[in-house]
């Protein structure tokens, strides 16, 4: 038996946004501590990671750890069907194959119940390691998504660079090319709006544009981002959710290849 | 049974069921403690009586039905049901331990995942090992005029026994694979396989194996080659295009006996990786195993060429999501390319497909030797085999010119054999897999250039790894099989030009992600 009451039931509805478009199913692992995610997309090129911890939710009751495959695109159907002010419990009994989304309307007077089919997934689950990243960016979400999206009317790359100078994103195209630097800046009145820049060592990393530009969907999830990079590790774009956990999205860089593995050398 | 070891093993058991959740089978427990199966089950029976709380029971009832008319029947059932179960049986039935487990699966493919990953890791010891799968020594029944002994490998098994190691191990991983499949029948099939080998002396046997060996490679590499040089007609290599056909017509009696060989061993080799995967993981991929198991029967069973089986496997795995694939031969798209290496380890992937393409070109070489005598030893020397393929041809062809006119001939006629798609050995195949806007997996196939000219010369080698690639892969979208004819129906110097314009643009290959983080 579990059940997760969550206020701000727009939250869900968010990050379910967030990741749909990158990850078709996936299990959702309930434990005693919180409400996790982890999956691949399908050319295991990036990954996503959800934590939604149990200190979030307003009532959450866990028995025993389960996971639950869902469809993500079904399950965001039935999110969309809550309202933005309603306060959304998820409902599952053990051995059930179904889980149940209950919507209510702020004001109590309109009670939905939607029950959705489970499926089972075999998902692999991989070992993220704690790591040292040589730096690390803290930006405004809604900037990072912007030059995501303006790079990638011109490119189909992104080469993220941190040096003392500020973090440069620029791309090359067929019409052309583009550089976007981002300096250092946390003279702003708001902290939100702070550009923060930790580096220990410069780095320089190649991205495809496409799946940067699928993680900006988390963009209404936070209003910062941070980008972690380290030369020999995938990127990490965190968007952290208030009080709650993260999403955190990992995309393997484009590598220099120096040979074709199946030619054999002259 | 000594009382002690007993007990040790219920504490096994113990610690199996209660910590590491395994479900613990008799057949498991026989073969990881090399006890006999009966011993194996009333230590189960003994293990249930002692802890009665806290596990489930699977019995096995086996007895004849009630209704009409009788039939044996054999019936596993859990501990709760087991009382309503037995009504179904006409009188006494005997009812058995099956397994002990901390909870009753959710699949019942769980129940016997444990034995199979136990059984294949048996099956793929090497043939001198004797393990208990083989002789079969735990088994109640036994025929004594069976006679096993481990220096003789039964004939079906003898077949693609190879010489070189890298065959040798794909070989074995797919007599695994036939095996497991059916564990239990195992010992019947070497009953079966015994009469055929006393048919032929033991030496015969052994003679058309290495013959085989040599042959039958060769058998598949040199008909285009043969062919190639045909139309390159050059008085000189005309001779040499008949006796190549000799000798491929020569093996090909034997070719026959043993044709498919080489297919399937290169499907056991995937299906290695499948087990090897199964393996490290073999709780997550249980269905992967199954899958493999399945296919194998299915290329068992089959009188399927080898294309044939490749549409199946990726019919087979592509089987869960739509896909759409999309062909595209021109060489500017293809800026996210996802890496077709094992993600694992790309290069030891890549060592072995040189080595395979360097056996392979050896052997051919060798037979080549013997049968017309013709070329020079030479060959045997050049430790690349792509330069021994120039060389080849160089010995046979008089001008370079002739050669490069002929090559161009030879993209737009030959038909390439039907086993592999024919390669376009300038260009790489990319294959990349996205989401596209409609959540849909989305193959692309795309062609990268190559400088190298001479790989064309090559086919076996493009073949090869044309295979590996679109197997480590594990779905070769049947669309790609145009796309060399595509590609070799151009004018061959323009397409190179293109290929290394491209190539040259290509700049940063997609990583996976997999071989940053590793699975738990």
């Amino acid at each position: 038996m579990l059940e997760f009451r969550l206020v701000q039931g727009s939250l869900l509805k968010k990050v379910l946004e967030s990741i749909k478009d990158l990850v078709n199913d996936a299990n959702f692992d309930c434990s005693a501590t919180g409400f996790s995610l982890q999956a691949m997309d399908s050319s295991h090129v990036a990954l996503v990671a959800l934590l939604l911890r149990a200190e979030g939710f307003e009532h959450y009751r866990c028995d025993r750890s389960i996971s639950m495959g869902m469809n993500l695109n079904n399950m965001s159907k039935m999110l969309k069907c809550a309202g933005n002010d309603d306060i959304i419990t998820i409902k599952a009994d053990d051995g059930s194959d179904t889980v149940t989304f209950m919507f209510e309307s702020p004001t109590q007077d309109k009670i939905s119940d939607f029950e959705m089919k489970l499926m089972d997934i075999d998902s692999e689950h991989l070992g993220i390691p704690d790591a040292e990243y040589h730096a690390i960016v803290r930006m405004p979400s809604v900037e990072f998504a912007r030059i995501c999206k303006d790079l990638s009317s011109i490119g189909d790359t992104v080469v993220i660079s941190v040096t003392k100078e500020g973090v440069k994103f620029s791309t090359r195209g067929d019409i052309g090319s583009a550089n976007i630097v981002c300096r250092q800046n946390t003279t702003v009145d708001k902290p939100e709006e702070a550009t923060v820049i930790e580096m220990n060592e410069p780095v320089s990393l190649t991205f495809a544009l496409r799946y940067m530009n699928s993680f900006t969907k988390a963009t209404p999830l936070s209003n910062t981002v941070t980008i972690s990079l380290s030369s020999d590790l995938p990127v990490v774009v965190e968007y952290k959710i208030a009080e709650m956990g993260y999403v955190r999205f990992y995309l393997a860089p484009k590598i220099e290849e120096d040979e074709d593995e199946t030619k054999p050398q002259a | 049974m000594a009382e002690i070891e007993t007990l040790g093993i219920l504490q096994d058991i113990e610690s199996l069921v209660a910590d590491q959740l395994q479900v613990v089978s008799y057949k498991w427990l026989s073969r990881s403690y090399l006890i006999p199966s009966d011993t194996a089950k009333r230590l189960l029976q003994e293990f249930v009586e002692k802890h009665e709380s806290g596990l489930q029971v699977v019995y096995a009832l086996s007895g004849w039905l009630k209704n009409d008319p009788p039939s044996y029947h054999i019936r596993l059932v859990s501990g709760s049901k087991l009382p309503e179960a037995k009504q179904d049986f006409d009188g006494t039935c005997s009812i058995q331990v099956y397994s002990v487990q901390a909870s009753i699966p959710k699949d019942p493919a769980a129940l016997w995942n444990a034995e199979f990953v136990q059984a294949e890791e048996l099956f793929k010891q090497p043939f001198t090992v004797d393990n208990c799968l083989r002789d079969n020594r735990f088994c109640g029944i036994s025929n004594s005029y069976v006679k096993r002994s481990t220096d003789e490998i039964p004939a079906s098994v003898a077949a693609p026994q190879p010489k070189t190691a890298v065959d040798g191990e794909s070989t074995k991983k797919k007599t695994t694979c036939q095996n497991t499949t059916v564990p239990q029948p195992h010992k019947s099939e070497m009953q079966k396989v015994s009469p055929y080998v006393g048919l032929q002396s033991p030496t015969v046997v052994k003679e058309v194996k290495s013959e085989s060996n040599h042959t039958e490679p060769f058998h598949q590499a040199s008909k285009p080659i043969a062919a190639k040089e045909k139309i390159a007609s050059l008085p000189a290599s005309k001779k040499k295009a008949q006796s190549d056909k000799t000798s491929s017509s020569t093996g090909g009696s034997l070719a026959n006996l043993w044709g498919r060989v080489p297919a399937k061993s290169k499907l056991g080799d995937n299906h290695a990786d499948a087990n090897h995967a199964t393996a490290a993981n073999p709780t997550v991929s249980s269905a992967e195993a199954q899958i493999c198991a399945h296919e194998a029967l299915q290329v068992d069973n089959s009188d399927d060429d080898d294309q044939h089986v490749n549409i199946k496997r990726s019919s087979n795995e592509s089987g869960r999501k739509r896909r759409v694939v999309f062909d595209f031969s021109d060489d500017e798209d293809f800026e996210d390319a996802v890496s077709l290496a094992s993600p694992e380890n790309p290069k030891d992937q890549s060592c072995l497909d040189l080595k395979q393409n360097k056996e392979l070109h050896k052997e051919k070489a060798n037979s080549e030797d013997q049968l017309n005598g013709k070329l020079k030893i030479k060959e045997e020397k050049m430790s690349e085999f792509q330069q021994s393929s120039v060389e080849e041809k160089l010995h046979d062809s008089s001008a370079e010119t002739n050669e490069l006119s002929a090559d161009e001939d030879d993209s737009n006629k030959i038909k390439k054999p039907t086993d592999a798609a024919p390669a376009s050995p300038k260009r790489r195949k990319v294959l990349r897999t996205r989401t596209d806007e409609r959540g849909r997996e989305v193959n692309e196939v795309v062609w990268e250039g190559e400088e190298q000219k001479q790989k064309k010369d090559d086919v076996s080698s493009t073949k090869t790894s044309d295979h590996k690639a679109a197997e480590t892969t594990t779905n070769r979208p049947p669309a790609a099989k145009k796309s060399p004819a595509l590609g070799n129906s151009g004018a061959y110097p323009a397409v190179k030009s293109g290929g290394k314009k491209a190539g040259n643009a290509a700049g940063p290959k997609q990583g996976n992600i997999l071989s940053f983080f590793k699975r738990v």
